[in-house]
């Protein structure tokens, strides 16, 4: 290694900014635009792992991103406040993905009610809007509706479960380029 | 609020009557009628733009959708696209 590479380097990561412990960041450094390959890196990175692990998994892959799913969507939703009513569950779980996952309540326009209760299930259908997941796939060229969106699933059960304190399931009905549509089965 | 529907417009000289948009879509909003694709049930529209997506003559429009935000769009190929259309 050149001396003169080195020096580069500690030239490059010297600075005068004194950094103190009451420092906060309040804005995101640097803006979105220069962090654009890092994005693009964190997708790429992410898809290759998924697609990696259908390979050797198979189909158990999409139970081992489900289960890991989950246990985010218990370990973050543990903070949050514990809801009987499912709006505020629902409420509670738009909060908690804000920023990652937006999603609205939807029903056919010959549903009376948003909770539809059909062939002995109670359940909700979900159009998720924006989605990391999505992004991430399309990115890469990879199919919808595989181990990744599992994980989702298993994030949103995860946390439903723990605000609700009941059990709770998730169906993937149709996956899309702009929404996907999901069942939300209450138990 | 009472949600706004989505209105699809199909462009009657563009659509060759295949029929993937009947197929596709969950809700089934299109039905196939003289050759042609019609969004009987536009209520039913969720706004996933499958149809949009898989029409081989791209005569669907969407009014009124949510567009997801798209964090995959590499800024820089957008950047030069726009330079050449």
């Amino acid at each position: 290694m050149t001396a003169s590479y080195v020096d580069e380097l500690h030239e490059k990561f010297s600075t005068d900014i004194s950094y103190k412990s009451e420092d906060v960041p309040l804005n995101c450094v640097p803006p979105a635009k220069e962090i654009e390959a890092t994005l693009h890196g964190v997708m790429k990175l992410n898809g290759l792992v998924i697609r990696s692990l259908e390979e050797i998994a198979g189909r158990g892959a999409n139970a081992v991103t489900f289960r890991a799913g989950k246990k985010f969507g218990h370990e973050v939703a543990k903070y949050f406040q514990k809801r009987d009513d499912i709006e505020d569950a629902l409420r509670e779980l738009s909060d908690l993905l804000r920023g990652q996952y937006s999603f609205e309540v939807w029903k056919p326009a010959d549903s009376d009610s948003f909770v539809i209760e059909e062939g002995g299930e109670r359940f909700i259908y979900l159009v998720f809007h924006d989605c990391i997941v999505r992004q991430t796939l399309r990115r890469n060229g990879q199919e919808q509706a595989g181990p990744l969106c599992q994980t989702l699933c298993g994030y949103v059960v995860g946390a439903i479960e723990e605000i609700t304190g009941k059990r709770a399931k998730l169906e993937i009905k149709h996956t899309g380029p702009n929404a996907c549509l999901k069942k939300l089965i209450l138990k | 609020m009472v949600k706004k529907m989505i209105e699809i417009i199909v462009d009657e000289e563009s659509c060759v009557g295949c029929g993937l948009c009947v197929k596709d879509c969950p809700m089934k909003v299109f039905e196939l009628k003289d050759g042609l694709s019609v969004p009987m049930r536009p209520q039913d529209c969720m706004g996933c733009l499958s149809c949009h997506e898989i029409c081989p003559a791209q005569a669907l429009e969407h009014r009124g959708i949510y567009p997801a935000k798209r964090h995959y769009v590499d800024i820089r190929v957008c950047e030069m696209l726009n330079r050449v259309i």
